[in-house]
């Protein structure tokens, strides 16, 4: 669905944010995209959208170049950033104004989603709260049936409720034909929506690997002692919680914060596992 | 649900579906959530569930009727048994033998424990 | 699909932008009416409510209100209409819209330099019709005026737009809105902040430089020479000659002014 070849991307000449990334992804899967504060997440994120313009490389989305900006393929992305704008009008005024432009809208599918959010549809935007609009803009966005769903940072600012409401919402929406991203710092809001995770440091791709694989290939456990099978550890209550290479086969649970201290800490022995 | 640390998520969710089963909330022959439906409910991703029910498959313990869904098939409960039976033997035993090993608990102790807890938990 | 211009896509966001962008025009256009009425209140009231004689004097505030808000109007529209673009959040509600980047364009194009310059001229003359009925209903006012042929009296009470009727230069008055529109519309993509003034200083200094080089190129090339007259051009004729040059350079200013506005807006980024 998404092809990224040799993408060369920096907001200033001579300070590239990512050198020469390749990565291609697919239908069907739910990704996170993670990395370090200036790691360049939404970047990615908007080069994808076609927000941003590349220096060099090539990029396919859906075998349009986003950067051209066709409509054909805006009708199929549904951009949630992480700040965003709603103007000050009822929320029907807005679905009129805007939702025309997506042949597939769903109007009912949206409707059902605002009550699943106990968002009264009579409101007008400009007297909600940042949760609030956020639940209007997702479900506005999903709404539009599109088939690449990014979204920057989505459970900012939800709160309790509405964040178990999200991860159904998110549950329910990722069909076959659709791909979507999502970049966070709270990881434990989605890691278990996540099936695929991408982390970006040091102006590239420090790992894309699925759940399944990752859990193939490293063991997330609990260690009373620290010997040489393991990749990287942090204390904790009763000993170590530690990333360990899976010699035994055992089925463990990824801890996405373990591995991502993992990834930025023990780069180069974490590289070969998976490669 | 809330989903424990020390095992993957995909096994938890067999536990939950063998769980159901067992406790027969979900009867052989009866159709169980389609994956979707389950992925909702536990807020995982929907490959999760599939893995979930790709090894439940294995162990004939859910069947798949093409374009229907997925079924409890007729030797479920014997074979969730075994299932979970591996699975205590190889995981949650050793734990138990550990302990009764350093706390220096006795046999005799254990199987009057045993006795009583299965009395007062089964047949009230 | 089409990928670069769609009527459906169009009006749709004609209606879009209409919600978002018709709130500030419509403010803008009130407070635009509401000075014109004032200036014809003040200046008509001792005639019409105290019974004062006319005077054709009372009348002469017309034409520089009409240039003044008129080009004040115009510019103050045409240079919000992309400022939201300098902010983030905004800009990509809007560059995400699925509609082509000529559509977006367009769509300014025809806020900015169509309707606005349309709906001035049209409260101006409801205005301008409304106060002038009434004192054309109470006064009867002619003055002489000396033609080539003979003197006769002219109404002296006439509605603005019969009196200031663009008889010569037409094609250069239609042009006028359009190029002065551009040039506000590719400030408000131009800068983030501050659009209209830093608009307005970076014209005049534009404007500066450029006088400053054809006072000093005239000096250099004609400093020391006497200009001889023919005396066969034929007046007309030259007119003609100067209308033309005057509209196609205006035109092809606004093209480019256009061009440029529309690759800025093309290569927006966020």
């Amino acid at each position: 669905m998404i092809k990224i070849n040799n993408l060369n991307f920096g907001y200033s000449k001579g300070k590239l944010l990512f050198k020469n990334m390749s990565m291609q992804l697919s239908a069907g899967h739910i990704y996170g995209l993670l990395g370090k504060n200036g790691a360049g997440k939404s970047s990615l994120l908007k080069n994808l959208a076609g927000l941003v313009y590349a220096q060099s490389g090539t990029m396919d989305v859906m075998g349009y170049d986003p950067a051209k900006r066709q409509p054909a393929l805006l009708q199929q992305i549904c951009f949630i950033p992480e700040e965003f704008y709603l103007p000050s009008v009822k929320i029907d005024a807005f679905v009129k104004a805007n939702a025309a432009f997506y042949p597939d809208f769903d109007h009912a599918y949206f409707t059902a989603l605002l009550a699943e959010f106990d968002i009264p549809v009579t409101q007008k935007l400009i007297n909600m709260s940042y949760g609030q609009k956020k639940k209007v803009i997702i479900a506005f966005g999903l709404a539009t049936q599109a088939k690449l769903v990014i979204m920057d940072e989505p459970t900012n600012g939800l709160d309790i409720p509405s964040k178990a409401q999200f991860r159904k919402i998110m549950a329910s929406v990722l069909t076959e034909d659709r791909c979507i991203i999502i970049s966070t710092h709270q990881v434990r809001d989605l890691d278990n929506l996540i099936d695929t995770v991408i982390m970006l440091d040091e102006s590239s791709i420090a790992l894309k690997a699925s759940v399944e694989e990752i859990t193939n290939k490293l063991c997330f456990k609990r260690v009373k002692e620290l010997d040489e099978t393991v990749i990287y550890s942090e204390p904790s209550l009763a000993g170590f919680n530690a990333v360990l290479q899976n010699y035994h086969q055992e089925d463990s649970k990824l801890d996405i914060e373990l591995l991502f201290n993992a990834v930025l800490a023990e780069k180069n022995k974490l590289k070969p596992i998976f490669n | 649900m809330e989903f424990r640390d020390n095992k993957a998520i995909y096994l938890q969710i067999a536990e939950y579906v063998c769980e159901h089963i067992l406790l027969e909330k979900w009867k052989v022959d009866e159709k169980v959530p389609s994956v979707r439906e389950l992925a909702v409910e536990l807020e995982v991703n929907p490959n999760t569930v599939m893995r979930t029910y790709d090894l439940l498959q294995n162990r004939n313990i859910i069947n798949n009727k093409r374009g229907v869904g997925f079924f409890v098939s007729d030797e479920a409960l014997a074979n969730v048994k075994s299932y979970r039976k591996t699975q205590f033997m190889d995981e949650e035993l050793p734990v138990v033998f550990r302990n009764v090993y350093l706390l220096n608990i006795g046999f005799d102790e254990l199987e009057t424990r045993y006795n009583s807890f299965v009395k007062e938990t089964f047949n009230p | 699909m089409n990928n670069t211009f769609s009527i459906h896509r169009f009006s749709l966001l004609l209606k879009r932008q209409w919600l978002e962008f018709g709130k500030i025009y419509l403010i803008t256009l009130a407070v635009v009416l509401g000075v014109i009425i004032t200036f014809y209140g003040f200046a008509t009231w001792s005639t019409i409510a105290e019974n004062y004689p006319f005077s054709e004097r009372l009348l002469h505030f017309r034409e520089p209100l009409f240039l003044i808000f008129g080009f004040l109007f115009i510019t103050v529209i045409a240079s919000s209409y992309f400022a939201h673009l300098g902010q983030k959040p905004k800009a990509i509600i809007d560059l995400m819209i699925p509609a082509s980047t000529f559509e977006k364009f367009l769509t300014g194009i025809l806020f900015t330099a169509v309707l606005s310059t349309i709906s001035f001229l049209v409260i101006f003359y409801l205005t301008d019709l409304a106060f002038v009925s009434k004192l054309r209903s109470m006064y009867h006012s002619t003055s002489p005026v000396s033609a080539e042929e003979s003197t006769h009296a002219v109404d002296s009470i006439r509605y603005f737009f019969s009196k200031n009727n663009p008889g010569e230069f037409k094609s250069i008055f239609v042009l006028t809105p359009f190029f002065v529109t551009s040039l506000f519309l590719l400030g408000s993509i131009y800068f983030n902040r501050f659009h209209y003034i830093k608009t307005a200083i970076s014209l005049m200094i534009f404007s500066g430089i450029w006088t400053f080089i054809i006072v000093k190129a005239g000096q250099a090339l004609f400093e020391g020479r006497i200009s001889v007259n023919h005396g066969n051009g034929n007046m007309d004729d030259r007119k003609f000659w100067v209308e033309l040059a005057v509209f196609s350079l205006m035109l092809l200013l606004t093209a480019i002014v256009w061009s440029i506005t529309y690759v800025r807006l093309k290569e927006k980024e966020v």
